[in-house]
Parts: structure tokens; C-alpha cells; sequence
């Protein structure tokens, strides 16, 4: 579902560079992205995303070079095919929990709902122990209750892809657990690839697969 | 452009954040507003005011404001100005250069001016009764369309005069004068004033009264009764406080009806030259003035218009410094959403959808100010008359 190969980026006046010679990952497989900070992994998963291009390689998705593209398409692309968590759960504080669950399809074609998208919107939120928050505005509900909103907004238009960017770095254990459980649960329901980037060994096992980036670029020869 | 999507994310952003964006649609509003309400009411006015005094070719009064004698002859608004003979205007008459007609505006029905003047103001304003008729005796009166409608006065029903002060003992009695018609609806200062002849305000002033003949009141009120027939009376007399057709032969006036006071007079030359003489006749005169009324506002707007520049230039000052600080407003609250911006660009936003986020709030609140600011305006338009109305009469 995700190849990479022959990737090189590195940010303009920085010292940091990213190499990586060969990455994938299988369609409806759950990876956890590993590794110290600054390692590179939030860079890789932005590759992957197409939100970064890279100056060498290639980044497939399914069928599409994302490394062809404009940056046009590419944001389309995003929208029609990849589900993104953040980490700072980036919800739109003036927006409710349930319309901010629904603002990719807002962004995209038209701004018109999809017929069924806000009982899914609704059923999401139920299987996240949320439903009661549907008309609250973020900053009515917890940190754990926000992350849980972000993941719905990832899942909404079932992605084949779902990029997570250590979406448990600022919860509990147990909301930690919770948050996981969702994602994978509502992933293998859909679908859909799982790529997330944790810190927590206890949650490593969760996956199918454990991806080391700092491993991946020692593997390049970096 | 997604602008459906656009518009939802743009309105609930603005829904939600609405002290910000209520305050900037407020000030932007007043920016579009103040300056065009302004020069609005201005205009209203002037026009107004050129109207009524481009009607009426001279005015003659006592020496002194220019600008207060036009105020009270034309538009009743300046009572306390210097009276003088009517005799003074009958000259002007007698002369066969002008028609005069006299006015005595100083006293008041409760907020309306008493206008005492002759039958001849009511040919020249071109009075249409509707219902009724011009006054024809002493205590009649006819009233301003406007006088009638607020205070539901009918023809044959009476307004009292108010006595100048609450404790005046001294002359101005109430005078109950009664309704003979009602004058159609002119939008002039006439719609709210009070007419009645020359005669009765004299009356009000205490210059003429009726009371019992002296040969029929009671001892205890006479002062004196002299050997060639002339009784005295004392205060206690009662005096009528209304003229009715029984009692009007018994009002009489003490002393000579020239001497009598006058607060203006309507000159309306035959002719140019006619005008001019007169013009040269007061043009020295200390106790006189014959002012051209029409002169007297173009001079007055001058300097309106000046203060309205004035005003003008700051409001457009203060219109620009608003502007500048709404469009800071705009950039540091863009500043403070860069992170959102940024991950509505991650979840796969154009930016031609950011752009039209940020340009459909900007529209918003400057379309939303213009609209209110127009429909302002318009109410401001439609209701400018009555204010002018009731602030220049």
C-alpha cells in the first residue's frame, strides 16, 4: 500500500537530512513508527502524506507517485485518500465536536456534506465515548476527549490510509489505551493502513508491525 | 471554489467569535455612516432652511442679529428678540413700496409658538384650511397642521396661551383662544405654530383687555371716580381671559396701536427697485434693519459648511485610523490561526479555499457594515425631515 524507496529530504538551513532506502507497507497492516526524537519520524510520516516532497525517491501510495504531483493534487489526494491525527489534536475551536468530525468533507469538492456523513459522524462518535459531546465546543471537553475527536476526524471518510502522529503523546495510560483501541478497531473495520508514531513501548505490541526510523536510516548507510 | 464550505467554516467562525466581529462590523459601520449622515442632515436642513427664506424677499426688524430676526420671522424659533413700533412696518406700507405684513412672535401655547400677525401672511403662505377658516375677530386662531394632529385639536375647541412665567402677575394672562381652522399640512415651521391676529397677542401682553364696565363693577374695586366721569379701577378687577361675541365690544386698547410692539415684519417690495430703495433707506439705519433673509442663509451655510468640512476631515481621520486598526485586527487574528491554516492545508484545504476563508470574513464584516450603514442611512433619510422639522421648526 506504501512504498518508499531512494528517499533523501533534508529542511532548507538545516543539518538535519533524512535517508531511507526502502520502506513498506502492506495494505491493511498496522506500523508503529519507533525511535528517538529528532530521528525523523514525523518528517517521513509528512513525506508519506505528500505534505513534504522529497528532493529524492519516491513516495507511492496504493497506485499514485505522490512525488508527480502538484502540490494541488497532492492536497487533494490528502483529502480523498489519507486520514491524518495529529498529535495537538489541531480542532477548529469554533466549530462543535460533531462539525469539526466533518471539516474534511467541508474543504473538499463543493463544502457539501456526503449523504450519510453525519450518521457516520454520530456512530463515530459513539464508538469514541463521545456522543455526549456532540455539540460541544473543544474547549468544553477534556485533553483525552479531544484526541478522541481528532482520531474521528481522521477516520471520517475512511481513508485507505490513516497517518497518526503520536496522537497518545499527551494522554494517560489508560486514555492512551482507549485512543489505540479506536484506531485500530475502526481500521481493521474500514480497512484501512495504519501507520502511527508512538513513544510508548506498551503499545508497540498493539501493532502488526514496529518500524525503528533511526534503523531505517542506518540501514541506508546514513 | 468551495465556497459552500467556505461560508460554513467563514460564518461559524465568525458566529463564534461575535464580540470581535460585532465590534468591527460597529466600527466600520460608523465609518460609512457618520460622514455621509452628516452631510445628510446638512443638506435636509439647508434645503429647509434656503427654501422658506428664499421665499421671503426682506424682513425688517430692530437693529441687532441678522441671523436671530431671520430665525424668529421665518422659522419662530427666537423669541427673545428687541420689539419694535408697528408703526415702523406701517411707514414701510404707507410708502406704496412694499406690501408689509407684521408679526409678533413671542409668545406660546404650551411648546408652539403664538404667531400674531394680519390676514395678509395667511394670502402670502398660501394657507388652505382644512378644516375651517382664517381667524375673522380677536381670540380666533388658526393652527399648524402638525399642532393639531399631536394635540388632537379639532376646529372649535381652544388653546390657552402660557403665561411667560410661572408667577406673572404683572400683564401676560393666560388667553383662551379658540380653534377657527386648521391649516393643510406645508412642512414648514408654519405646520407647528399657532396663528391669530395681531390684536389678540397684544391682548396676551396685557395691552388690551375686557372686563365689566367700569359703571357696573362693585365699589371695593374702584380707585377713584373722577368729577369729569373717568373711573379708576383697581387689580382686583376681573379681567375676560377669553373673547367671545358677548364680550368682545368690551375689549378696548390703552393707548395708540402704532405704538404697539412688533417682533419683525414680511417686506415684499413691488419691484427691484422698489427693493433697492428700501434696501438704501435702513442701510445706515442704528435703530433698524432690513435684512434679505435669503443672504442671511447663504451666509449662515458658509459657515456650516465650513464646521461640516472641519468635521468632515476628522471623521475621515478618525474613518481611516478605524480602518487600519480593523485590517490589524485582520492580520494578527490571521497571525494568531496560522497553525489552523496550517492544518486545514495538511487535511488537504487549497488555497484558493483558505484565501476565500479569509476574504469571505473580511467581506463579511465590511459588506455587513456597508449594509447596515446603507440602511441606516436610509432610516436617518426618512426620518430627517420630522427631526429637522422639530429641531428648525
Amino acid at each position: 500500500m506504501i512504498h518508499c524507496e531512494s528517499l533523501r529530504f533534508s529542511y532548507p538551513g538545516d543539518r538535519f537530512s533524512l535517508r531511507i532506502d526502502t520502506l513498506d507497507v502492506e495494505s491493511g497492516s498496522a506500523v508503529a513508527l519507533i525511535g528517538p526524537s529528532g530521528c525523523g519520524k514525523t518528517t517521513l510520516l509528512n513525506l508519506v502524506a505528500g505534505i513534504r516532497v522529497p528532493e529524492d525517491g519516491e513516495v507511492r501510495v496504493g497506485e499514485t507517485n505522490l512525488c508527480t504531483l502538484t502540490e494541488a493534487k497532492r492536497q487533494d489526494f490528502r483529502l480523498r485518500h489519507i486520514g491524518l491525527v495529529p498529535q495537538n489534536f489541531e480542532l477548529l475551536d469554533y466549530l462543535t465536536v460533531s462539525e469539526n468530525i466533518l471539516v474534511p468533507f467541508r474543504i473538499s469538492g463543493d463544502g457539501k456534506l456526503p449523504e450519510g456523513a453525519k450518521s457516520r459522524a454520530a456512530d463515530l462518535l459513539e464508538r469514541a465515548g463521545i456522543a455526549e459531546h456532540a455539540d460541544k465546543f473543544p474547549d468544553q471537553i477534556s485533553q483525552g476527549e479531544r484526541q478522541r475527536v481528532a482520531m474521528c476526524r481522521g477516520l471520517i471518510s475512511s481513508p485507505e490510509v490513516i497517518l497518526a502522529d503520536e496522537p497518545t503523546g499527551n494522554l494517560d495510560p489508560e486514555n492512551q489505551d482507549t485512543i489505540v483501541s479506536l484506531l485500530l478497531e475502526e481500521a481493521t473495520r474500514i480497512g484501512s493502513t495504519v501507520v502511527m508514531i508512538t513513544h510508548e513501548p506498551a503499545l508497540e505490541r498493539r501493532f502488526d508491525r514496529v518500524v525503528n526510523v533511526l534503523e531505517l536510516r542506518k540501514g541506508s548507510g546514513e | 471554489m468551495n465556497w459552500r464550505g467556505i461560508l460554513h467554516l467563514g460564518s461559524r467562525y465568525l458566529a463564534r467569535n461575535r464580540p470581535k466581529t460585532v465590534l468591527l462590523i460597529a466600527a466600520f459601520t460608523l465609518v460609512w455612516l457618520l460622514p455621509a449622515a452628516i452631510a445628510l442632515i446638512v443638506s435636509e436642513v439647508e434645503e429647509k432652511l434656503r427654501s422658506r427664506a428664499a421665499g421671503t424677499s426682506l424682513v425688517l426688524g430692530h437693529a441687532g442679529s441678522a441671523l436671530e430676526l431671520t430665525f424668529n420671522a421665518l422659522y419662530f424659533t427666537k423669541p427673545a428678540i428687541a420689539t419694535f413700533p408697528k408703526s415702523d412696518a406701517d411707514e414701510i406700507a404707507a410708502s406704496g413700496l412694499a406690501d408689509v405684513i407684521p408679526i409678533y412672535s413671542r409668545y406660546t401655547a404650551g411648546d408652539y409658538r403664538i404667531v400674531g400677525t394680519t390676514i395678509d401672511y395667511f394670502f402670502f403662505r398660501e394657507f388652505v384650511y382644512r378644516p375651517g377658516r382664517a381667524p375673522v375677530r380677536p381670540g380666533e386662531c388658526v393652527i399648524g397642521s402638525a399642532v393639531a394632529e399631536k394635540n388632537g385639536i379639532s376646529v372649535g375647541d381652544a388653546v390657552i396661551s402660557s403665561p411667560e412665567t410661572l408667577f406673572d402677575l404683572a400683564g401676560v394672562y393666560p388667553l383662551k383662544m379658540t380653534v377657527a381652522g386648521i391649516i393643510e399640512p406645508t412642512g414648514t415651521p408654519d405646520d407647528n405654530a399657532i396663528f391669530t391676529d395681531l390684536k389678540t397677542t397684544w391682548i396676551i401682553e396685557g395691552l388690551g383687555h375686557g372686563h365689566d364696565e367700569a359703571e357696573d363693577v362693585p365699589e371695593d374695586q374702584k380707585l377713584s371716580e373722577e368729577e369729569d366721569g373717568v373711573i379708576r379701577l383697581n387689580a382686583s378687577v376681573m379681567e375676560y381671559n377669553e373673547i367671545t361675541p358677548e364680550n368682545i365690544d368690551s375689549f378696548h386698547f390703552h393707548g395708540d396701536e402704532g405704538s404697539f410692539p412688533i417682533t419683525a415684519a414680511i417686506v415684499a417690495p413691488h419691484g427691484a427697485k422698489e427693493q433697492a430703495i428700501l434696501k438704501g433707506r435702513f442701510a445706515n439705519s442704528d435703530l433698524r434693519q432690513l435684512i434679505t433673509p435669503a443672504e442671511e442663509m447663504d451666509e449662515l451655510f458658509a459657515t456650516v459648511f465650513t464646521v461640516q468640512q472641519v468635521v468632515l476631515w476628522l471623521l475621515i481621520g478618525v474613518g481611516i485610523g478605524t480602518l487600519a486598526i480593523g485590517a490589524m485586527v485582520f492580520v494578527l487574528s490571521h497571525r494568531l490561526r496560522k497553525d489552523e491554516f496550517r492544518h486545514l492545508r495538511h487535511l488537504g484545504a487549497s488555497p484558493g479555499t483558505l484565501r476565500g476563508l479569509i476574504a469571505f470574513e473580511a467581506a463579511f464584516v465590511v459588506g455587513s457594515s456597508i449594509a447596515l450603514a446603507g440602511t441606516g442611512l436610509a432610516i436617518i433619510a426618512a426620518i430627517a425631515p420630522m427631526v429637522v422639522e422639530k429641531v428648525v421648526g
